[in-house]
């Protein structure tokens, strides 16, 4: 059997004070008032959430089982009690958690198994469905595939007449196969094969065979490649085929069967006509009104994710004033909204076109609605489609995002329950504050600075990174009572501190934020000497611990940017970068200079070029004790560099450096 | 006077564009946060006048021959405070975009005798005039061909007087960040010079600061 454990069947005792008659009628030893009092039941709680939930509370679930559990299938009547305590059992389970709960807590599930193989076919039928309603919840056991009893089992129901069975089985994969090993198991067991055969089947085998296709095949190029190799080019027009059904969840089912093969292949479904079909046809099945419309979205973010020549091409297929259309009509669905949210969100991801029609369709300001709805998947999705849309330093330049309609509820989520959403939060902030926008008071009186600095504080490093990493874009070219004010509620203490982050990825973002501290007016040089200077001295220390491109990068553009300032700032970075008691040859600044990778290279002679600046006084004295540690012979060698940059800095230096020195 | 362009602004785009070609190196003096600064001749029969200018980069993105900044215009006559415009630029790399501008009513005539006032311009102008420069290999030329639009008045509105319905041939040098450009409106006088020098901003020596976005 697929099921993990072989519990008895639970019943605690039929309490005397229960309230519906009906319940005392199920403890009678009698079949027949027995088999009403089930019949009774099923008729009140079939598609009523609220008597089921009662009845549940009543503790009618474990006595039902006990019903099933103790009936003989082979007996006509207790083939009926079996037919029937398996159907009630099923609707208990359908859609409501707490019913599927109870029933896998009386451990009716291997008896549930076990009837499978009933010589009634009744109770055959009645036990696959109910099983069915149970796999179709998350709650359900896993089926642990690896073990070669569960992968026999499995194929003894896709291939059965029944198709009851097939269906079951299908559903246990979808429930249950999860990892690329589950998937590539199930290929190699033949289960391909088994569900390929449905899909000449029932509208329900159909359903099940795509859906289950699709996830054995998610994210697995192996799968995929097998898939093809063995079946591909048969199942494969099928399903294109099946695209075109009459029933919209067989249409739906299909394209992301298509779409998953497409997403693991670098060669299958990779024609503009096939694109152009999924993109249009998702876009007709958000007109569902039901789950399949739901749903639809979804299908359609993971049909375009990171793809610009889909964006594109949705883009042309209006897809944009559609998904727009749909929000306008009132849905309160949470899963709809978060799907439309999302898949704006991956459309504004990459082109401009798109965030442009975004923006002229006022989508923003439904966007900005969902930052307060009660679901936190919704909060976050909305934040995600806005930190997407306001990828646009043109739009945020213009001015569209800083304003409080958005900036408020943004900081307002700094503070929410859900980490995930204040990690969004986060994103489309750090993009609105980014660049040289104007009116970043108005962020300032919102509270944001204090609710950034509150989250590079936080345990969760997503937290601090994106926290950090807003602030940075904040600093870039601010008004001075900008950076101030940054500055003050930051404290150089807590930037000393994040630049030793545990977090290489923090460090990284702070250092990009001192380097914007100290970049602007030459006063601000200073701030990097604040509190005795222990940001400079986190900065120095970091660069000689850390070999990271990235993070050295940073730390020699703070360097660079100091050593623009005045005689005090340059000789501070030549105490640093060349004591007196090293020869440097081998020194983290020479390491830069002699970096494969030009960006670190080209900054460590702009550090050069700075400290070399004709115009300061002690440039003489600077460039002897360079000479003195080979660093002029080793810029003379950059000028020949194969990076362009690279060379026309070096040959700056060296045009400083006066003749008879270089 | 039209505050933007109200089209899309669609690339001059190589047909068949050649996707091996390498890509645009940086340089870091043409990079966001970069400021320049210098004059912006203006003169006409009548007079010979010449604006203060400031411009500033404010983002780039190489791999899409794109970048965009403010300019900011000082002594306008006819305007109480500096006239500050934002510009979207498209930066010649063969791949994104020509030296052939294909709209904003420029010729390639038009386009020629701008491009040939750079002397930089010069070790190329054979290759452009026969293949319009596809098969030039612009990323490690120590000079940056670019067209600037402006898009918007930042600060000021559509009825200050000025117009910004022509656009800019600019010429960035890679070795001093020095640049300069001409306008080109067929509605105004031809060849008004923007000549602009990168700015330290009172250091002593150039600095560098970053954004990302996510």
């Amino acid at each position: 059997m697929p099921t993990t454990s072989a519990s008895s069947i639970t019943t605690p005792p039929l309490s005397s004070t229960t309230s519906d008659p009906i319940l005392d009628r199920l403890a009678s030893s009698d079949c027949e008032i027995k088999l009403k009092s089930i019949r009774e039941v099923k008729n009140k709680i079939i598609g009523n959430r609220t008597k089921k939930l009662s009845y549940i509370k009543l503790g009618t679930v474990p006595v039902v089982a006990s019903v099933l559990a103790e009936a003989d299938a082979n007996s006509d009547s207790g083939a009926n009690l079996i037919v029937q305590s398996a159907a009630v059992l099923g609707s208990f389970a359908c859609g409501v958690d707490a019913g599927v709960r109870a029933v896998l807590d009386t451990g009716v599930l291997p008896r549930l198994f076990n009837l499978l193989s009933a010589a009634d076919e009744k109770v055959v039928d009645a036990t696959a469905r109910s099983l069915r309603m149970i796999y179709q919840s998350k709650l359900a056991p896993k089926c642990d595939f690896f073990l070669e009893k569960n992968r026999e089992f499995l194929l003894s129901l896709l291939k059965n007449e029944n198709e009851n069975l097939t269906v079951l089985g299908a559903s246990i994969v979808i429930h249950s196969c999860e990892t690329s090993e589950e998937q590539n198991i199930l290929c190699y067991a033949g289960v391909l094969e088994k569900i390929i055969g449905l899909l000449d089947g029932s509208l329900s085998q159909r359903d099940a065979c795509l859906e289950s296709l699709a996830t054995i095949l998610k994210n697995n190029p192996e799968a995929v490649s097998k898939f093809m190799a063995h079946h591909g080019g048969r199942a494969l027009n099928s399903i294109i085929e099946l695209t075109k059904d009459r029933y919209s969840r067989t249409r739906l089912l299909a394209c992301l069967c298509l779409i998953c093969v497409k997403n693991s292949s670098s060669c299958h479904l990779q024609d503009l006509g096939i694109k152009t079909k999924l993109v249009y046809i998702l876009l007709e099945l958000l007109d569902d009104p039901g789950q399949v419309g739901d749903e639809a979205s979804l299908a359609f973010s993971s049909l375009i994710a990171e793809k610009e020549d889909l964006h594109k091409l949705a883009f042309e297929a209006n897809a944009i004033d559609k998904f727009y259309c749909h929000l306008q009509k009132s849905s309160s669905n949470p899963r709809r909204l978060e799907g439309i949210f999302l898949a704006l969100g991956d459309l504004c991801s990459k082109l401009e076109c798109c965030r442009s029609r975004f923006l002229t369709l006022q989508v923003l300001s439904l966007v900005v609605d969902a930052l307060v709805h009660d679901n936190a998947d919704v909060r976050k999705a909305a934040c995600i489609c806005l930190r997407n849309s306001s990828r646009s330093i043109k739009n945020l330049s213009a001015g569209h995002f800083m304003n409080e309609s958005i900036v408020i509820p943004l900081v307002q989520l700094l503070s929410d329950l859900s980490i995930s959403v204040q990690v969004a939060a986060l994103g489309a902030l750090s993009n609105i504050v980014a660049g040289i926008t104007p009116r970043k008071s108005v962020f300032i009186q919102c509270g944001g600075i204090k609710g950034l600095v509150q989250s590079t504080k936080s345990m969760d490093s997503s937290l601090r990174l994106n926290a950090v990493w807003a602030l940075r874009n904040m600093v870039f070219h601010a008004e001075k009572t900008c950076t101030e004010a940054v500055f003050m509620e930051l404290t150089a203490s807590s930037i000393a501190n994040l630049i030793h982050d545990p977090e290489s990825s923090v460090q990284e973002q702070t250092l990009a934020l001192v380097r914007n501290f100290v970049d602007g007016l030459i006063d601000f040089v200073e701030y990097a000497f604040a509190e005795d200077g222990i940001i400079f001295d986190a900065v120095v220390r970091r660069l000689r611990e850390s070999s990271k491109a990235e993070i050295r990068i940073q730390g020699i553009y703070v360097l660079c940017n100091i050593a623009s300032g005045n005689e005090f700032h340059k000789e501070a970075v030549m105490h640093q970068l060349f004591p007196e008691a090293e020869d440097g040859s081998d020194s983290f600044f020479n390491q830069c200079l002699q970096s494969n990778d030009s960006r670190l290279s080209t900054a460590a002679v702009w550090v050069i070029v700075n400290l070399t600046n004709p115009t300061s006084p002690g440039a003489f004295g600077r460039v002897v004790k360079l000479r003195n540690f080979g660093i002029v012979s080793r810029i003379k060698k950059m000028v020949n560099d194969p990076c362009m940059d690279v060379k026309l800095r070096a040959r700056m230096a060296l045009d400083q450096i006066p003749i008879g020195e270089s | 006077m039209p505050v933007r362009v109200l089209e899309s602004s669609t690339p001059s785009q190589v047909s068949g564009a050649n996707s091996g070609q390498t890509s645009f190196q940086a340089c870091t003096l043409l990079g966001a946060g970069q400021a320049f600064s210098g004059t912006q001749n203006v003169s006409s029969l009548q007079k010979d006048e010449a604006w203060r200018v400031n411009v500033r980069i404010q983002g780039c993105d190489l791999e899409h021959g794109y970048l965009c900044g403010t300019m900011e215009a000082l002594n306008v006559p006819m305007a109480d405070t500096p006239v500050v415009t934002f510009w979207e630029g498209e930066i010649v790399d063969a791949k994104n975009y020509t030296f052939f501008t294909g709209k904003w009513e420029a010729t390639p005539d038009d386009d020629i005798r701008h491009w040939t006032k750079f002397s930089s311009f010069s070790p190329l102008q054979a290759q452009v005039e026969a293949d319009g420069g596809k098969s030039l290999d612009l990323s490690n030329y120590p000079h940056i061909f670019m067209r600037w639009k402006e898009q918007y008045f930042v600060n000021v509105g559509t009825d200050c007087g000025l117009t910004i319905a022509g656009f800019y041939y600019v010429c960035f040098s890679c070795i001093d960040g020095s640049i300069s450009g001409f306008y080109y409106d067929p509605n105004s006088s031809p060849f008004q010079k923007l000549e602009l020098k990168s700015t330290n901003e009172g250091r002593l020596g150039f600095s560098f600061s970053s954004y990302e976005l996510q």
